[in-house]
């Protein structure tokens, strides 16, 4: 790693513990050194093969009584390799009590308490380490960077982090830090950061696909591109940066190109309901609804707990008419996340196509509560209204759309349209109080869109998989004999 | 009337009972009359014949003290031991794998429930409940049955003393030797005497009747001689063709675990009979075990073709259509099986989840209400989980826990039960509960994966990366193209390996 692998590198000591040497010598000539076999080791440790290696190791041991460093350090990898950290660790601190000035030891011992999960300890081991180490160590910044970030201590994680980012430029440091700033919400330092990483390793496509993504969260279109388009330049299998890629056609409606992404994301990986959730969008975008639906059940089926496939489910059955199948999607969609205006405002429309206006409203004004600056909303119950005959209440809803329409920026202009046609047919029946109906609601579900693309675009990382579903036990016990 | 006309009625008719009683009183009057004495073993014989083709299973002991394997590690899809690794087939995603780590059945039946695990201490593990009925010993629950029966059955000695009697007599007499062979076999359970007159009767017949080939291989068989067996069948066929011997080489061939062999001699089976159900029934089960679903669902068809009301081709077909998202086709295969008149929980279960993933909620309900009031108590457990599904589909979390909790207390050791509610836990922000929760499942079935990867990536958020590492090297174990597992091991191994 740094400055003890060179005493170790080709096995053979070169200048290794003095104190042994001594030792060896002045008591009995005919006593081989201690570390005479630590090539062995060393090579069959490289090789991987840790039986060879842990014969090997309790043989050196019990020559030496359990006196010999190499041995135990590398009977410490080896343990830790396999997952017993805490014998691991009993190795190291053998070695650190052999040779207490060696920082190494230090950080192994650090390192196990750290994975024992620790990081209290771990945190004082590295302090340790720092002070005895002569040189600034990178690697021991980053790891202090970690203790105080699993600590809870932004600040020092971030100083330490940035010491061992200008010490050595290493992906995991950089990774680290810009998790940080992603923590706490500053995308835009997280994003220098992850520009300074990709400078420093430029063929790395987990990289490039992490800039990719935060610009794409910042709402810089090009540069995500530009970031995806290289990462699969260097993997073009790689499913992230795919899927990415893929939601990001989809937003430009440029569908084809989105699916074939897929597709080739679909052979990596072919059950991530992300992948489904954004290949039934897009066949939603391309009005092809039956294929959607079952894109959509295939990912509600792997993921049935997530309320954005909910959500889209919902969606594409309104534009196929089946309001009642839209609402129980929709209605499942709340339970899982009632936060969300977009699904009671689909969750109105619905049931106002059911001949439910009591709920109808009661749904709209639920969204309206949850996001009362969603010029939307306002809109698409002033329609609710003006069909159930409440002019007046219509108007007031349309006076609030307008009102927000002034606020918000980049309204669609469907919306806007509506609203005018709806505002001439207002006057006119409040005027004439006899109208006839119009059939403006298609624009309300359309309206949708863009709240659901924004949904549907995250690349979603499941972190926890939601078990078998659909498992039907052993059905149908045929009876033989 | 004649007794012995009377006793014949009585073989005929099935009464075996009576039909023994009267040929024994007539025995007692005339002990040397050779068509009574070969009545009396007929009907003894039919009372406790078992079609021993259906009732095959492996134990333990045939799975690891096996020496007839050829390779230790098979190519992809040339083994039954290893289904996860043909391609093309269904993975642990989409369709649930059993206790036994193949993907779920259409029926139950022995094959299987049977399990090829890997180790010899995974299949000492797996515990012995009513859901796998699985030996221990080499000879199948059957046979030992048939052995008890024959120690009890008459008290005034046994009906013929098999170590006094001289086969060689017996074994010229084709029409004595072929009762009495049976008989021996079935009655007797005893394969070493009948073995014996199977060798004296070829003999005595110079090789050339098939039948007694067919026999001799049976033997072979139970005694775990496959090649000797092989070469019976074998030689059989050769001078006439029978189902039976091609169904039963086929046998010998999955016993080596060469499948692709079974599958040739079927299909060579099916030149002479063409379309032939049990054959095709044979094929199709081959397939499933291959985990090449299509195939299988292929000849499933071909026999709903020719036989329409086939139990198993039915439930078959229709658990492939449910697990390759086509609910609603799912739902008219089970609904053509309730229509043929079964009636039982499992059916009734899958109807409703069928009805569930086809979107008919006004059904779903009443299906689960008729498959709880139908089930035993082995069922129960399952149908509350799928209950518990179904509230998760609608997003009523709490009644799926409730559910959730039903199928525990029915079933203390239902583990995709105890993940589920771990996952719940967690999105109630319960991190111990839930870590709890996927321990459980995953002591209690380490065939699934779903708990490891969810304990995995548990231990991983709170920072216990010791656990996360040694959990997610069982995940993969379990199931190891699962893509968010092998990325959550590439994470781990950073820290890990690195020196």
């Amino acid at each position: 790693m740094n400055s003890s692998r060179s005493e170790y590198s080709n096995g053979i000591p070169a200048r290794s513990v003095p104190k042994s040497r001594q030792e060896t010598s002045s008591k009995a000539p005919e006593l081989n050194a201690i570390e005479g076999r630590n090539w062995l080791i060393h090579r069959h440790f490289t090789r991987k093969e840790f039986g060879i290696c842990k014969i090997l190791i309790q043989e050196e041991l019990e020559r030496t009584r359990g006196k010999q460093e190499f041995a135990n350090y590398i009977q410490g990898l080896i343990l830790r390799h396999e997952g017993k950290i805490q014998e691991s660790l009993e190795c190291f601190q053998i070695c650190h009590s052999l040779h207490p000035k060696n920082v190494d030891y230090i950080k192994q011992v650090a390192r196990s308490l750290f994975l024992l999960g620790l990081h209290n300890l771990a945190l004082e081991a590295y302090l340790d380490a720092q002070q005895i180490s002569e040189v600034p160590d990178w690697d021991i910044f980053y790891n202090l960077g970690e203790c105080w970030l699993r600590l809870g201590e932004h600040t020092k994680a971030k100083e330490s982090l940035r010491q061992a980012v200008q010490l050595g430029h290493h992906e995991r440091c950089y990774v680290a830090l810009a998790s940080i700033y992603k923590l706490e919400g500053d995308t835009q330092s997280a994003i220098e950061i992850y520009k300074a990483a990709v400078e420093s390793a430029p063929d790395s496509a987990q990289l490039a696909t992490a800039l990719g993504l935060l610009y794409l969260e910042e709402g810089k279109y090009q540069h995500a591109l530009e970031k995806l388009g290289g990462a699969l330049a260097r993997d073009p299998q790689y499913a992230q940066a795919l899927l990415a890629a893929g939601a990001m056609m989809q937003n430009h409606s440029d569908y084809d190109v989105a699916l074939s992404k897929y597709k080739i994301a679909a052979q990596s990986w072919p059950e991530s309901p992300a992948l489904w959730n954004n290949v039934g969008m897009c066949f939603y975008g391309k009005k092809k609804y039956v294929a959607s639906l079952s894109c959509l059940k295939r990912a509600h089926y792997l993921s049935p707990l997530d309320w954005d496939i909910l959500f889209n489910l919902g969606l594409v059955h309104m534009a196929t008419q089946q309001y009642a199948s839209a609402f129980h999607f929709l209605s499942a969609a709340t339970n899982l996340r009632p936060a969300h205006a977009g699904t009671f405002l689909l969750v109105a429309i619905s049931l106002r196509h059911l001949d439910d206006p009591d709920n109808a409203s009661e749904a709209f004004k639920q969204a309206s509560l949850l996001a009362p600056l969603d010029a939307s909303i306002p809109l698409n119950y002033a329609v609710f209204l003006e069909s159930q005959g409440d002019l007046d209440g219509a108007a007031l809803q349309l006076e609030r759309f307008q009102e927000l329409a002034q606020v918000t920026p980049r309204l669609s202009p469907e919306l806007v349209q509506t609203a005018t046609q709806l505002s001439k047919l207002l006057s006119n029946r409040l005027r004439s109080r006899n109208g006839s109906k119009t059939d403006e609601n298609e624009m309300s579900s359309k309206s949708k869109l863009a709240i659901e693309v924004e949904a549907q675009v995250r690349v979603r990382n499941h972190p926890v998989d939601s078990s078998p579903e659909g498992e039907t036990p052993n059905s149908m016990a045929d009876d033989e004999v | 009337m004649d007794p012995v006309y009377h006793a014949l009625s009585l073989y005929k008719k099935r009464c075996f009972e009576e039909c023994v009683s009267t040929c024994t009183e007539l025995l007692d009057k005339n002990p040397f009359d050779q068509a009574v004495w070969i009545l009396k073993m007929k009907a003894l014989t039919e009372q406790l014949y078992v079609d021993d083709l259906e009732a095959e299973e492996e134990g333990i002991a045939e799975a690891f003290m096996d020496n007839e394997t050829i390779a230790e590690s098979a190519r992809p899809g040339t083994s039954l031991k290893n289904p996860g690794t043909s391609q093309g087939g269904s993975t642990q995603g989409y369709r649930p794998w059993t206790q036994t780590g193949r993907p779920v059945s259409g029926v139950v039946r022995p094959g299987t429930q049977t399990a090829r695990p890997g180790t010899m201490e995974q299949a000492l593990r797996t515990p012995r409940t009513s859901k796998t009925a699985r030996p221990s010993t080499s000879q199948s629950a059957r046979t030992i049955r048939l052995g008890t029966a024959s120690m009890l059955s008459e008290p005034g000695g046994p009906f013929i003393q098999l170590s006094r009697i001289n086969l060689g007599n017996y074994a010229s007499k084709p029409a004595l030797a072929k009762p009495l062979f049976l008989y021996i076999l079935y009655h007797e359970n005893n394969i070493r005497h009948a073995l014996q007159l199977a060798v004296l009767a070829t003999q005595a017949c110079e090789f050339k009747d098939w039948w007694w080939k067919v026999q001799l291989g049976k033997c072979y068989y139970s005694l775990g001689l496959m090649r000797e067996s092989e070469q019976q069948f074998r030689s059989a066929l050769r001078q006439h063709q029978c189902v039976e011997t091609f169904l039963r080489l086929g046998r010998v061939y999955i016993r080596l675990d060469q499948p692709l062999s079974a599958l040739d001699v079927c299909r060579t089976g099916l030149e002479y009979f063409p379309k032939e159900v049990t054959l095709l029934t044979e094929i199709a089960r081959i397939f499933e075990g291959l985990n090449n679903m299509m195939m299988s669902v292929k000849y499933y068809r071909e026999i709903v073709t020719e036989d329409s009301t086939n139990v198993e081709a039915i439930a078959c077909i229709g658990m492939h259509h449910f697990y390759t998202d086509q609910p609603e086709m799912a739902l008219r295969f089970y609904r053509r099986l309730l229509q043929m008149g079964l009636y039982n929980a499992e059916l009734f279960n899958n109807l409703g989840l069928c009805c569930f993933y086809a979107q008919q909620y006004d059904m779903t309900l009443s299906c689960f209400q008729h498959a709880l009031s139908l089930a035993k108590d082995d069922d129960v457990a399952d149908i509350w989980y799928n209950i518990g599904l179904i509230a998760i589909g609608v997003g009523d979390t709490r009644l799926a826990g409730q559910c959730l909790r039903l199928a525990i207390s029915s079933d203390s050791a239902h583990a995709p039960a105890y993940n589920n509610l771990g996952v719940l836990e967690l999105r109630k922000g319960r991190l111990n509960e839930a870590r709890a929760f996927f321990q459980a499942a995953a002591s209690l079935a380490p065939y699934l994966f779903e708990p490891y990867f969810n304990h995995s990536a548990l231990s991983h958020k709170m920072g216990d990366l010791q656990a996360s590492y040694i959990v997610i090297q069982k995940a993969l174990e379990a199931y190891p193209n699962h893509i968010p597992s092998q990325e959550l091991l590439r994470a781990l191994e950073k820290h890990f390996t690195v020196i």
